[in-house]
């Protein structure tokens, strides 16, 4: 008996083991990776010091305690290949303050899976660890609503590299901060560019459920309206639905010409392409800037998202040439990119700078001093090409939005 | 009016084939509630693996641009290997969670099958990520191939996967009522104990069972990757959720019951999204179920199975 149950347990480890022997994907942190804090990227060079005598012998002054920087953003689940994006961004921007500072800034991982509820736990574990200084993240705006007051009460900045929704801006999170533009421009944006450019008359909404999507529908509609183009259908669908040639004939019935889709899930965008591709409905698909992953609105679609486009809060930095060292150190490091990971990078360089200023003022770095400098933030140029300050409410001052076109199976800038 | 004749035809081919792959879940169900009086909610996580299986074969025989072997081989050996794996581990489940409770309450059996359900969700996360993977069957069989009447249009991908599931279908139809290891299956369905007082050896039976089963789960999660592209660790909740569901709509334990109960349900579902709103695709159905479940407390086939309880 007891050796006939090993066999089949032997049995089923194999065929689970096959299944894992093939992976061969980059990104797996899918083994609990919420709540460990991450090695320091190279310990050798900048061993923090145990008295703070020690620490003048360097160039500048070194605070004795351990600093950890958190970033929240969804490292596994369905926007995966975003958060690992994000992450992988923050940890350069880490590395590079290290570098020039001497100080020996952590990576706390917080893995949010993009689900506000996930993100609340993260923001608890974040908030109760005295080790923690600021935070980049979470990425989703229905998470930074779910934390905002979490981290305004702990004076903890934390400033989102991706969250879009306006109405964030006026939820008195004074602790909240976005290197992003907000959909109150992203709708127009959209909008606009469906009416002028595509010159299209009739157009099919979709929203996925979620506060962000939701409120970009919105935007894109009543710009819509504003511009005389017809919103011929308005459809809401869950992000686990997968399942979308109903919902095609749907829209192929329904005269549309362009069927706008801001989303958050982007394999959900390639599942649209590939429904209406597969019925012969010759419609273009237009995602928000959930949909900018090459790999699941373009390699996901098997092509048959070509000539759909994307809008996006940043530009595609291979052509800024501020961003010239950050692009080649990083293709380096994890190969090719989309326009997540950039403002990663300046959200973490926004929240270690405001550390180093606040540690010059008063000589400690307290999660106050950091907030109040993370609102001074005052950068002439950053690797997005464009100057970075901050407004009362946390909105940058004068950021825009960039469409793309998907050809020849990349994101090409439209104008 | 106009709009819903127009659609009509196109909506009907796109529930069939959701319809297909509930169906061939609703059948594991079902046949292993008829045997065993079993709710094996571990089923919906044995397709997730066939689809995760099938994802595997079809990538290890693509590079880049295409197969490379004919592409009928690939996809034949991506049904093979996915309903043969599902099948063994079915069988391993039913060994490792099942057969030492088969005489304690029945409630400890169903905590059992939640505990496989978690395990292998969590291995297969454990393993290869929660990242979604997307099947890419454009390279086997082209988008274009297909056929198209009127304003109906079914992909050659799509035939494949109604065919495929009917097939299957009528393959364990002939199989349940012509053979006798389906004959087997019913006197064990019917009675266990006088079946083996009548000398059948009811363990084989019921590990045939899990094995027939689990295969067809295993070939649904195929279809579901070549036809709904995108595979993922979870996605065997809510689709084994939905089997069950349409096991019941037909009665659970009728084995035409589960058929008709899953291609019920994708048509309901398709026809929500189509003619009423994708927001309420899960009401709806759940509705339907209820509403069905009123009239017809044992299903809507589900008197030809007597039940002995």
């Amino acid at each position: 008996m007891r050796t006939r149950l090993t066999v089949l347990m032997a049995l089923l480890a194999l065929v689970l083991a096959a299944c894992g022997g093939e992976a061969d994907e980059t990104t797996t942190t899918a083994a609990a990776p919420d709540t460990t804090t991450a090695p320091a990227p190279d310990a050798d060079t900048t061993t923090p010091a145990p008295t703070t005598t020690e620490v003048m012998e360097g160039p500048t002054a070194v605070p004795d305690g351990p600093i950890t920087l958190a970033v929240m953003g969804p490292f596994t689940g369905g926007a995966a290949s975003i958060g690992q994006e994000q992450l992988n961004f923050a940890r350069l921007a880490v590395q590079h303050f290290n570098e020039e500072h001497g100080w020996d800034v952590q990576v706390f991982e917080g893995d949010t899976e993009l689900d506000a509820s996930r993100a609340v736990t993260v923001a608890e574990g974040i908030i109760s660890d005295s080790n923690v200084y600021g935070v980049v993240g979470p990425a989703g705006s229905q998470e930074v609503d779910a934390v905002g007051q979490m981290f305004t009460d702990a004076t903890l900045a934390f400033v989102s590299p991706s969250a879009t929704d306006p109405g964030l801006s006026d939820r008195g999170f004074d602790a909240f901060f976005r290197v992003v533009p907000t959909d109150a421009d992203q709708g127009p944006t959209i909008g606009n560019f469906i009416v002028d450019e595509i010159g299209a008359s009739s157009v099919f909404i979709i929203d996925d459920q979620t506060s962000y999507s939701v409120g970009l529908a919105d935007q894109i509609s009543d710009a819509l309206d504003a511009g005389g183009a017809e919103v011929a259908g308005r459809e809401s669908v869950t992000q686990d639905l997968s399942d979308f040639s109903s919902l095609a004939t749907v829209i192929g019935g329904s005269g549309a010409e362009v069927v706008a889709f801001p989303g958050q899930i982007a394999s959900q965008g390639a599942l649209l392409t590939r429904a209406l591709q597969e019925q012969g409905i010759d419609v273009t698909v237009f995602g928000g800037d959930g949909f900018f992953s090459a790999e699941d609105f373009i390699e996901g679609a098997g092509g048959a998202s070509e000539g759909s486009y994307v809008s996006s809060f940043a530009p595609d930095i291979t052509g800024v040439d501020e961003a010239a060292d950050v692009v080649t150190q990083f293709q380096d490091m994890h190969g090719d990119f989309g326009t997540f990971g950039p403002p990663t990078y300046v959200s973490a360089q926004v929240v270690l700078e405001a550390m180093l200023r606040a540690f010059e003022a008063s000589g400690t770095v307290d999660r106050a001093g950091v907030l109040a400098e993370v609102g001074n933030t005052n950068l002439a140029s950053t690797i997005l090409g464009q100057p970075l300050s901050f407004e009362a409410n946390g909105d940058v001052v004068g950021a825009q939005f960039f469409i793309f076109r998907v050809e020849g199976g990349e994101f090409v800038l439209a104008d | 009016m106009d709009a819903f004749l127009a659609q009509l035809p196109q909506q009907l081919v796109n529930g069939l084939s959701l319809g297909g792959v509930y169906a061939l879940i609703a059948l594991g169900y079902s046949m292993v509630y008829g045997v065993l009086k079993l709710l094996n909610f571990a089923h919906g996580d044995v397709y997730m693996v066939g689809a995760f299986i099938g994802f595997f074969v079809m990538t290890g025989f693509l590079d880049g641009a295409g197969p490379i072997i004919p592409a009928v081989l690939v996809v034949l050996l991506m049904f093979l290997a996915a309903m043969v794996g599902c099948g063994i581990l079915g069988v391993g489940v039913e060994r490792i969670a099942y057969r030492r409770l088969r005489k304690a309450p029945r409630i400890a059996a169903l905590i059992s099958a939640l505990g496989v359900s978690f395990f292998i969700q969590n291995a297969v996360q454990l393993t290869l990520s929660a990242n979604f993977r997307s099947y890419q069957p454009q390279l086997l069989i082209p988008p274009e191939l297909g056929l198209s009447l009127l304003d109906v249009r079914i992909s050659a991908t799509r035939g494949l996967a109604i065919v495929m599931a009917v097939v299957l279908m009528f393959a364990l139809h002939r199989l349940v009522q012509r053979t006798k290891l389906g004959k087997s299956m019913r006197a064990v369905a019917t009675d266990p104990e006088a079946a083996a007082m009548m000398g059948i050896d009811v363990d084989r039976v019921i590990v045939a069972t899990f094995f027939i089963g689990s295969a067809l789960a295993g070939a649904a999660g195929v279809i579901t990757g070549l036809v709904f592209i995108r595979v993922w660790h979870f996605m065997g909740f809510l689709a084994g959720l939905k089997g069950f569901v349409a096991a019941v709509i037909g009665g659970i334990g009728n084995i035409p019951g589960a058929m008709l109960g899953g291609f019920i349900l994708g048509l309901v579902e398709t026809f929500a999204i189509g003619f009423v709103s994708a927001t309420f695709r899960d009401v709806i159905a759940f509705a339907v179920l209820i509403l069905i479940l009123l009239i017809r407390p044992q299903g809507l086939l589900g008197a030809k199975l007597p039940d002995k309880a």
